[in-house]
């Protein structure tokens, strides 16, 4: 039977050679299929706990567990690991390394030992699920920089990992980039990948993460589904994160009685449709006419 | 350079498969420097600007701009073999008298020089429509058909590679410091300059450490295998380089001057 969990941290501690401690008796279980976000400050240890997950570091003390097998750090069982686990680096001119964007998403299937026909395919694919065939023969040094990011993501895609990392996916992008590689994610997830990304966007976070940990100074400070983290304010202010937006408003709403106390809605359409589906029934009720009662109640929250 | 690394990629001939252009340019440039005959010289400079010209579709002004920059390297070294400095007073066009020696122009001096510069000239052209109409990844692929080791040519991609990304953070570098007066006088500008350097030089080592990990998070076990693409020859453009290779060879030839060969 397989494993619940794709990936486990048992007593995982790392410091790096200069002496910084980045990570602290980290435990955690990542759930397979599902997408999960950390959140954190910067130099919280989210990258270097990912760089855990694929075998690039070893840790110091602790242990890695992939689909419940403990990690080995030998070449051949690395390389394994590697092919099942891939990480989208943040920096997308680091991870780049072809002049040509084919020659480089191609780099990843080929060191799988594929033959040229099944790399080639591999390729393909994975650039038009990124949307990036129309880029196939153009120089990396000719792409902005939401291009390169989505050709980032392609590399890593071609090589049909089990677990997609990704670090930071949307950091410099504006909104609609965001969204599309947003938009990625669920589609590869709903094929059945894991999905693990870091973000400072507690909004994104919220709308499409499954679970979330909260890192802090290398340790996990708290961990759940997105509508039980987010509304613990204690862990919040701890990690110097603000709450979700569609959250507070959803709090005020609930508070002066204008949307029923059901669950919270996770994303700006679940909200509205709960607006409506109160709208109906206080039409029903109260036999309402004319204006439109969203409408009327955003204007009664914004007024009073 | 950055504006030859543009049109190599937008050019007209840049779908033609690169073995033919890179041996196109390759003979013709052998031919151009055996041959003695300062006609096929300039056969080749006609040959090379007309085909970069009219099927490549550069632009003519930037093509004439391109072949002024080995001007001046060319003017000031075929001087010197053109100015000759000896005892014997036959043979000057023009000359002046240094003490016993004469300092000036002889024919024979004169002849050679101008057949140097045509021979440079046309061997810079034949160079300049390779680089003009095929992309760098081409001509490394070629390379790599051509057996050269591997190792040199992973290393001249990465090279080529983090050129333009070395040039990128210069640029963000200079615009930083120069918005915040960097380069207002002699003094700050040799200061901000000096710290870019530096600054460049760290940021390259981090660079080059990132992208090693990020190779190894790709299973990377010592060798950058890549996909390249597949063109097919065309029997027409190959027998038009057999052709133009051919008149070339046969008119240097006629021309009586291939005591070189």
């Amino acid at each position: 039977m397989r494993d619940k969990n794709v990936l486990e941290a048992k007593g995982l501690n790392f410091s790096y050679p200069d002496g910084t401690q980045a990570l602290i008796d980290i435990n955690l279980s990542i759930p397979r299929g599902k997408k999960t976000a950390f959140l954190g400050p910067n130099g919280a240890g989210k990258t270097t706990l990912f760089l855990h997950f694929n075998g690039i570091l070893k840790p110091e003390r602790g242990k890695i567990y992939f689909a419940g097998q403990e990690v080995c750090y030998h070449h051949t069982a690395l390389l394994e690991l590697r092919k099942k686990v891939g990480i989208v680096f943040q920096e997308p001119d680091t991870q780049l390394f072809s002049a040509s964007v084919r020659q480089e998403v191609s780099f990843g299937p080929l060191n799988l030992g594929l033959s040229r026909e099944e790399a080639e395919e591999r390729v393909n694919e994975a650039m038009e699920a990124t949307d990036i065939l129309d880029l196939r023969d153009r120089p990396t040094h000719f792409l902005s920089y939401g291009q390169k990011k989505r050709v980032a993501i392609a590399d890593i895609l071609a090589m049909q990992p089990q677990v997609l990392i990704c670090d930071e996916p949307t950091a410099w992008l504006d909104t609609r980039h965001a969204a599309r590689i947003m938009e990625l994610f669920h589609k590869i997830n709903r094929a059945g990948v894991t999905i693990i990304f870091s973000t400072h966007d507690v909004d994104l976070a919220y709308s499409w993460a499954d679970y979330i940990f909260i890192m802090k100074d290398g340790m996990v400070i708290g961990e759940g589904a997105p509508e039980r983290v987010f509304c613990d304010d204690r862990l919040l202010e701890e990690a110097e994160l603000e709450r979700p937006w569609l959250l507070d408003v959803y709090e005020e709403l609930k508070r002066r009685g204008f949307v029923a106390a059901n669950s919270p809605p996770r994303t700006r359409e679940e909200f509205f449709l709960s607006l409506a589906g109160k709208e109906s029934c206080s039409l029903a009720r109260e036999e309402r006419k004319g204006r439109s009662f969203k409408r009327e109640c955003l204007q009664g929250f914004l007024g009073g | 350079m950055l504006k030859i690394d543009r049109y190599a990629y937008i050019n007209r001939l840049c779908h033609v498969h690169p073995v033919e252009k890179f041996s196109f340019a390759l003979l013709t440039m052998m031919i151009c420097l055996l041959s003695s005959s300062p006609l096929t010289s300039l056969l080749v400079i006609l040959l090379m600007a007309g085909l970069v010209i009219l099927p490549a579709r550069i632009p003519v002004l930037f093509y004439l701009k391109l072949m002024l920059i080995p001007m001046a390297f060319l003017v000031t070294g075929v001087l010197t073999v053109a100015l000759a400095f000896t005892k014997d007073p036959c043979s000057f066009l023009w000359a002046v008298k240094i003490g016993g020696y004469m300092f000036g122009m002889t024919t024979g001096g004169l002849i050679a020089a101008g057949k140097l510069f045509l021979k440079s000239l046309g061997a810079v052209s034949c160079l300049y429509f390779l680089s003009l109409t095929t992309p760098m990844v081409e001509i490394f692929s070629v390379l790599r058909k051509l057996r050269l080791p591997p190792l040199f040519i992973e290393l001249m991609s990465l090279v080529y590679r983090f050129i333009f990304v070395f040039l990128e953070t210069a640029d963000k570098i200079y615009i930083a410091q120069a918005s915040r007066w960097g380069y207002a006088t002699l003094k700050t500008s040799y200061f901000s300059l000096g710290l870019m350097l530096s600054n460049l030089f760290s940021k390259s080592y981090y660079d080059a450490q990132m992208l090693f990990t990020t190779l190894l998070a790709r299973c990377y076990t010592g060798e950058l295998k890549v996909l390249e693409k597949s063109y097919s020859f065309s029997r027409k453009n190959l027998l038009l380089i057999t052709a133009a290779e051919l008149a070339l060879l046969i008119i240097s030839w006629w021309s009586g001057a291939s005591t070189n060969f």
